[in-house]
């Protein structure tokens, strides 16, 4: 594909212009770039990005009586997963959703987790229980229909570019109908409690008031 | 003993005011037509069949009216903040069926649109059955909607489940409690009502964390479950109101019916000494039976209220205030987020505009009450909507978080103290028995309004690309309607003044009538300070005294 040229470079700040530089180095992981370009003041590298191998952390060091060090990281888009997992429920169907803000992918491709094993998820073997939708091609949809307690865990959406992959997390929790039917239930009881009480507390005010009324009308009689 | 169909009155042994004996032996007694005098003890006989036994002075303005206010609070809170606090879901429901934004912003519009559409429909129910059993009835329906909401598998299913169901029964809610704040107060009613209304701001405060905890436990169809639960709780708030219908409503009603019947006595007695009047008889059965039709319409829903001038004066003013009430609050966060604030400072805005809210109407409630501003109480609301609409006007100029920060402020004082006197300028202005069927009537006019609001702000933000313009159409039009309210109120005030000199007037002229509705006065002379809302009353009284003249020149 197309390769990317790209200039990184580092400049030390002013209230260090006093120091005495002793050495300045470019590296990326282990291996130390040679070509360095110098300036008044700073000092730059030029990469051509054509393969995911020249991607990476590259570091600047100055060394003069301190060390300063600064990295730029080289990376493809990061996808974001979801912090929160998703909740559904058994028998109902589940949507994971994993969007590229800026960048288009080439390929999109999902896994869950078994165990501690990432297997991919292919659609088109398991019609009935997962639809990828391809529509958009920034965004990608797993939609995972009849739930079970084993769709729940971890689920990997992986966005291929022509520089690597990158991949995001999301959750999946399953569950039953039974765990949010116990609140349900309990506020529903105490509605039901409550009602009746406050209509019964009415009725015996009521009838006291009538008696107290009897006693005294008897006695206006008298 | 009495002829007539009067009814013999012990005056002694009975209470203040005498009681009506069945038995006709009694040998001191005086011939009266009315059974349920005010200022009478109430016998069971007499009394309606949904009334409190007790001293029929008027509202109680207190005791177990506060117990009444926390339910009502409860089931306004619920009715306001429901349909904001769902919005919560949205973003999960879009993504599961797929649905684009407005699709999924329709569900808070059919919402919205039901709550005050259905309007006269409670105000229909209220009528004929008082407010207990709508509120429960609507607490009910809400359950059922959100419960059956939980399940739904399509946008449309949720259209009408959390729509339609959940809307109509947050109607029966709102509509019967305003209701019965005022057959509870009278002296303390603007209090009870700022606070009723302070309801909205701290549901919608309790909501917005309850809904994310349930949200982020038990996705959105458990949520819609216990929610439903939740919604139950207005069945808890009905059963607080009990019913009291035994002090204005039905007095003024018996009042006009004993005026009605001494009418008819007078005119039989005045045809059977003129026989040869046997054509008038017929003529007048033929238009009383006109008005009873027109009077059982009017027992529902009481249209005669168009011709009520303050009412349309409340009507014209309002409908015009919420084309720009409620789009600053919808606008506000992605105003903010516009302008470079991030996702919570700009949330954070909305919550500062809550808790000012909360503040504020009770603190409006308590100043309306006060001497100086109940008499002239629709004054302060026309100023309220001015301001409110000066703080938008004022608000393209806030730059920065800090402008932002005070223009929530402002917002949130205005906004409270406009809502804390939406209902009771509009009891002030009819009376306590007309409102049932005046705030169907409201509503179901809003209603198009407030549908139309923020959309026409949201073209506006699309056309321009900028939202000052939002603002500049919303403040202009609540300072424009508060300008009017102002003029046409000062209007009808002097109107008011005006007639009540004339009634003055004519009471000086009609004395013999006068003997028989001297306790009714007496009851009103109590409370002449409460200003036009007894009108209604002394209209009614007047078109009597003048069709009791009529039949005597006869």
């Amino acid at each position: 594909g197309s390769a990317v040229k790209i200039e990184l470079s580092c400049r030390l700040a002013d209230k260090y212009s006093y120091m005495k530089i002793l050495q300045v180095t470019w590296k990326r992981g282990n291996e130390t770039i040679k070509h360095i370009n110098k300036t008044e003041n700073s000092w730059g590298i030029q990469l051509t990005i054509s393969e995911n191998r020249k991607l990476g952390s590259y570091t600047c060091t100055v060394t003069g009586e301190e060390e300063f060090s600064v990295a730029f990281h080289l990376q493809v888009p990061q996808i974001e997963g979801r912090e929160k997992p998703v909740i559904s429920y058994e028998g109902d169907s589940a949507i994971l959703i994993c969007k590229s803000h800026s960048y288009t992918p080439i390929a999109w491709t999902w896994y869950m987790t078994n165990g501690s094993e990432q297997i991919a998820i292919n659609d088109s073997l398991m019609l009935d229980k997962y639809i990828i939708d391809r529509t958009d091609a920034n965004v990608t949809h797993l939609k995972i229909l009849k739930l079970t307690k084993e769709d729940d865990g971890a689920y990997w959406c992986e966005a291929a570019y022509e520089l690597g992959k990158s991949k995001g997390k999301l959750k999946l929790k399953i569950l039953s109908l039974m765990v949010p039917l116990k609140p349900f239930l309990a506020i529903v009881a105490e509605v039901v409690i409550l009602v009746p009480l406050i209509l019964l507390f009415e009725f015996y005010s009521k009838k006291k008031r009538a008696e107290d009324e009897k006693e005294f009308d008897q006695i206006e009689q008298l | 003993m009495c002829k007539g169909g009067l009814v013999c009155w012990l005056s002694m042994g009975c209470g203040s005011g005498g009681c009506p004996i069945p038995s006709s032996t009694a040998q001191s007694c005086s011939c009266r037509a009315s059974q349920g005098a005010p200022g009478a003890r109430s016998r069971p006989v007499a009394m309606p069949p949904h009334s409190d036994a007790g001293p029929v002075a008027g509202p109680p303005d207190g005791g177990w009216g506060w117990v009444v206010v926390f339910g009502a609070f409860i089931s306004i809170g619920f009715a306001y903040a429901f349909p904001k606090g769902i919005a919560i879901f949205y973003k999960e429901i879009q993504d599961f069926f797929g649905t684009s934004y407005s699709e999924i912003a329709w569900v808070s519009s059919i919402m919205l649109a039901t709550t005050y559409g259905a309007g006269p429909i409670s105000s229909i129910l209220v009528n004929r059955y008082g407010s207990r059993p709508v509120v429960i009835l609507g607490g009910l329906l809400c359950g059922i909607g959100m419960v059956s909401a939980a399940f739904c598998t399509s946008i449309v299913q949720l259209y009408i489940c959390v729509g339609f169901i959940t809307g109509l029964g947050l109607a029966l809610n709102l509509q019967p409690s305003v209701i019965i704040i005022g057959r509870y107060f009278l002296k303390r009613r603007p209090i009870a009502n700022g606070l009723a209304m302070a309801g909205s701001p701290v549901m919608l405060c309790t909501l917005a964390p309850l809904n994310q905890f349930l949200f982020d436990n038990y996705g959105w169809r458990g949520s819609f479950l216990i929610l439903g639960a939740i919604l139950l709780h207005c069945c808890v708030a009905g059963a607080l109101f009990r019913p009291i219908s035994a002090d204005k409503v039905s007095v003024k009603t018996q009042s006009i019916e004993e005026g009605k019947e001494i009418l008819k006595e007078v005119t039989k007695d005045a045809i059977d000494m003129n026989s040869p009047t046997n054509i008038h008889t017929e003529t007048k059965t033929e238009e009383e039976e006109e008005r009873d039709c027109c009077e059982k319409v009017n027992k529902y829903l009481d249209f005669s209220l168009f011709k009520h001038r303050g009412f349309l004066i409340y009507l014209i003013g309002n409908v015009l205030m919420f084309l720009g009430f409620f789009a600053p609050i919808v606008f506000l966060a992605p105003y903010a987020k516009h302008i470079g604030i991030d996702e919570y400072s700009a949330a954070f805005l909305l919550s500062i505009l809550a808790i000012v809210d909360m503040v504020a109407r009770p603190i409006t409630g308590i100043i309306a009450n006060s001497k100086w501003v109940r008499p002239r109480i629709q004054y302060f609301f026309s100023f309220s909507i001015a301001f409110n609409g000066t703080c938008h006007l004022l608000c393209p100029l806030a730059s920065g978080y800090t402008g932002l920060v005070i223009y929530s402020v402002f917002f949130g004082l205005a906004f409270g103290m406009v809502c804390a006197m939406l209902f009771e300028t509009l009891m002030d202005l009819v009376g306590a028995s007309r409102f049932t069927s005046a705030v169907g009537l409201v509503t179901i006019a809003e209603c198009c309004t407030i549908l139309l609001g923020p959309p026409i702000g949201g073209t506006l933000i699309d056309t321009f690309g900028d939202y000052k313009y939002m603002f500049i159409k919303c403040g202009a039009v609540m300072v424009l309607a508060g300008t009017f309210l102002f003029i046409m109120n000062y209007y009808n005030y002097r109107m008011l003044a005006k007639e009540e000199k004339k009634r003055k007037a004519k009471e000086e002229d009609t004395k013999p009538v006068r003997t028989e509705n001297e306790g009714r006065n007496n009851w009103n002379k109590e409370h002449v300070q409460d200003g036009p809302e007894l009108e209604p009353l002394r209209e009614e009284q007047e078109g009597l005294k003048k069709e009791a003249n009529g039949t005597n020149e006869v």
